[in-house]
């Protein structure tokens, strides 16, 4: 007899070890923090961390095309950056106060960015992180020397952007404090965001080639896919991803400041798409692991206050996790190969 | 001359890394001058350079066995910590006359510390696959969490006055640390030409598979590698320490994206099997020229950050420009950096 599995009649498909070993993880941690501190079963958690995880969903959505092509960017938050700082700096000079404007701008000059990342790393063949660490400070480098690094604090910010961020869906108000918590309009733009990537990724020729191309270019381009398009397809798309997610970034901030924010993040975002599941070799990576290791991610950073922990122990936890997350899947690959007399590592 | 020709073909690369430096100079001196000339900005430099020209040695190792180490900054910090906390008298009470003790019993500690992390990075890049730079990446994230729990992500202070002397010491006006650097160099480029490990490590780079069938152990050799990785990010460590006079976690964060500016400015190949210790001493010595004449000219941090990005594009531009050419003449064989075949490129991507 058949049992019915809710996961498969969604998704058709099963679960991947690693999402079933990180969702695990997640209802352990959770378990253990609610139990602890039933603070943490209330809207208040959720919506905030829906709040701060939207950007960071965003860049690993991007992030995930990226290694499931094969290769590492790590010039996206220079490109967030600088992007969504250049559609402020319009809005500021020009006077027009316009939210659309500004995601047009920062998708705009994002998705160039990206082409820059793609002309590069496709005719320099050369390893992606070195090529996008040498862009992403070229990119960061020329706009602070060209446009300047002053800040915008609340009051100076176009008023566009704040109201954008004030926007909420759903209201909850304490009824004993009377704080109101809202469900802000990030949400529906991240959830765009995560089903755009999944419909490219599994429902188009696009898609397919860019696992084609993760899991051994060679026989990519034997095929007949044109590497070219379709990596110009990828930097782009993270260009013009890290273009949307600097703008939403921003206006959860409320202050703008081109030097502190986000520079430096790249590598854990990457590690959270790297736990989800995502690997370097073989193109494989799932957008529901990217969802879980960023989850996960959300989790350490923003509860371990509530365990009685300070947040100076996420690293330790994520790193923990990660680390052993990695050491399993690729070890089961390590046994698959051997299995087969494939000796491609170590 | 066909001579010269084909010494120039052989070793391309150094030919035009001297060529870049001698042009460095020949802008730099004119124009600065006796500022830049001067002995005490020579020594400024040598001192400054130590620690920076032992983390991008780790770099240079990682780059020969074609993997990248992204936790050689965060190793040393750690080195660091654990020295300092020493020197601090965490874990032996510091009297008047203990103080030389403490000092080798805090030196030991770090480099200790420095190849327990080579220890656990080459572990999982030989015994679970894991590619180096994720394994790295890893890595990196829990090194820097655990100085950052152990510190509680605040300076720690050498209390041991002698400790901060080492950085300042010298020998016949040289700064003792910038020795220590030389001697780390001569005996890693001793290691990698002159023993048959060190040789094997080129080979892994070059082509680790066929290496395995010669019956060498690939396994033990990643590990002893990534150890002395390790041990050299662990040294910078105890130079680091000794010049801040404790460390702070965050402490060169910059220095990442440097340490792979100047190996693959000295021509290695982030493919791995290429990378001469002579050229990367060279790329070391033009970086840190350029370095002490920015913060002469007073450049600000966002100029500099661009001109380095900009020089390792512009070198990754050469590189490939050179090796075109260098292919379609036939050479291809012969130039140190020659691109290698695309059937082992390909391959070469999926494990990098």
């Amino acid at each position: 007899m058949k049992t019915f599995n809710p996961f498969q009649a969604v998704l058709h498909r099963r679960a991947t070890t690693m999402e079933k070993y990180l969702g695990g993880i997640i209802v352990l941690y959770i378990t253990i923090v609610s139990l602890k501190n039933p603070l943490f079963f209330t809207p208040e958690t959720l919506f905030d961390m829906i709040r701060s995880g939207s950007g960071t969903m965003l860049l690993a959505l991007g992030v995930l095309m990226v290694l499931v092509s094969g290769g590492i960017d790590v010039s996206f938050p220079a490109v967030a950056v600088v992007s969504s700082y250049l559609a402020v700096m319009t809005l500021d000079r020009t006077g027009i106060n316009n939210i659309w404007l500004a995601f047009a701008v920062s998708i705009g000059i994002g998705t160039l960015l990206g082409l820059g990342n793609a002309l590069l790393i496709h005719f320099l063949r050369l390893p992606t992180l070195i090529v996008t660490l040498g862009t992403a400070s070229v990119y960061h480098g020329l706009m602070a020397v060209v446009f300047g690094t002053n800040d915008f604090t609340t009051g100076e910010m176009p008023t566009a952007l704040l109201d954008f961020g004030n926007t909420n869906l759903h209201t909850v108000v304490d009824a004993e404090t009377g704080q109101s918590f809202g469900l802000t309009v990030f949400l529906p733009i991240t959830v765009a965001a995560i089903v755009g990537v999944w419909f490219v990724l599994y429902r188009t020729m696009l898609g397919r080639s860019i696992f084609a191309i993760g899991s051994n270019e060679e026989s990519a381009l034997r095929l007949g896919i044109n590497i070219f398009r379709t990596k110009l397809f990828i930097y782009t798309a993270v260009g013009a991803l890290a273009g949307l997610m600097g703008v939403i970034l921003f206006a959860e901030l409320k202050t703008v400041n081109p030097t502190a924010t986000l520079i430096g993040d790249e590598l854990m975002i990457i590690a959270a798409v790297v736990i989800g599941g995502a690997k370097l070799t073989g193109g494989e990576g799932t957008i529901l692991g990217t969802v879980l290791g960023v989850i996960t991610i959300q989790l350490f950073q923003q509860t371990l206050v509530l365990l009685g922990l300070s947040t100076l122990w996420s690293d330790v936890f994520f790193g923990s996790v990660l680390l052993v997350s990695l050491a399993v899947m690729y070890r089961r690959q390590r046994i698959a190969d051997r299995r087969n007399l494939v000796f491609a590592a170590a | 001359m066909s001579r010269v020709r084909h010494l120039l073909a052989r070793d391309q690369n150094f030919t035009i890394l001297i060529g870049l430096t001698v042009l460095v100079y020949a802008v730099l001196v004119p124009v600065l001058g006796g500022r830049f000339l001067s002995a005490s900005n020579m020594q400024s430099m040598a001192t400054q350079v130590a620690e920076f020209g032992l983390l991008a040695m780790a770099m240079g190792l990682a780059m020969l066995t074609g993997g990248i180490d992204l936790s050689i900054v965060s190793a040393a910090v750690l080195a660091a910590v654990v020295g300092s906390k020493f020197l601090r008298g965490d874990f032996i009470a510091i009297t008047e006359t203990n103080h030389s003790t403490v000092m080798a019993v805090a030196i030991a500690a770090a480099l200790v510390t420095g190849m327990a992390t080579g220890l656990v990075n080459g572990t999982l890049v030989a015994k679970f696959s894991v590619p180096p730079i994720l394994a790295t990446l890893g890595t990196y994230i829990m090194f820097s969490g655990i100085s950052t729990v152990v510190t509680d992500a605040r300076a720690v202070s050498v209390v041991v006055p002698e400790y901060p002397k080492i950085a300042v010491q010298t020998v016949a006006d040289v700064p003792l640390i910038f020795v220590i650097m030389i001697a780390v160099y001569v005996i890693v480029a001793f290691f990698l030409r002159r023993t048959r490990t060190g040789r094997r490590i080129y080979l892994y780079g070059e082509n680790d598979v066929a290496l395995r069938f010669t019956g060498a152990r690939n396994e033990r050799l990643v590990i002893t590698t990534y150890i002395l990785i390790g041990l050299v990010a662990g040294l910078a460590g105890v130079i680091i320490s000794s010049r801040a006079n404790g460390i702070k976690v965050g402490y060169g964060d910059t220095y990442l994206l440097q340490a792979i500016l100047v190996v693959v400015l000295a021509g290695f190949d982030p493919y791995g099997g290429r990378g001469r210790v002579a050229s990367l001493f060279v790329g070391l010595v033009m970086l840190q020229s350029l370095q002490s004449a920015f913060t002469i000219m007073q450049f600000d941090p966002f100029m500099k950050k661009f001109i380095w990005g900009a020089m390792l594009l512009a070198v990754m531009v050469v590189n490939h420009l050179m090796n075109r050419r260098a292919a379609s003449k036939g050479l291809a064989g012969a130039a140190p950096t020659a691109a290698p075949p695309a059937a082992t490129r390909v391959s070469a991507e999926v494990t990098a």
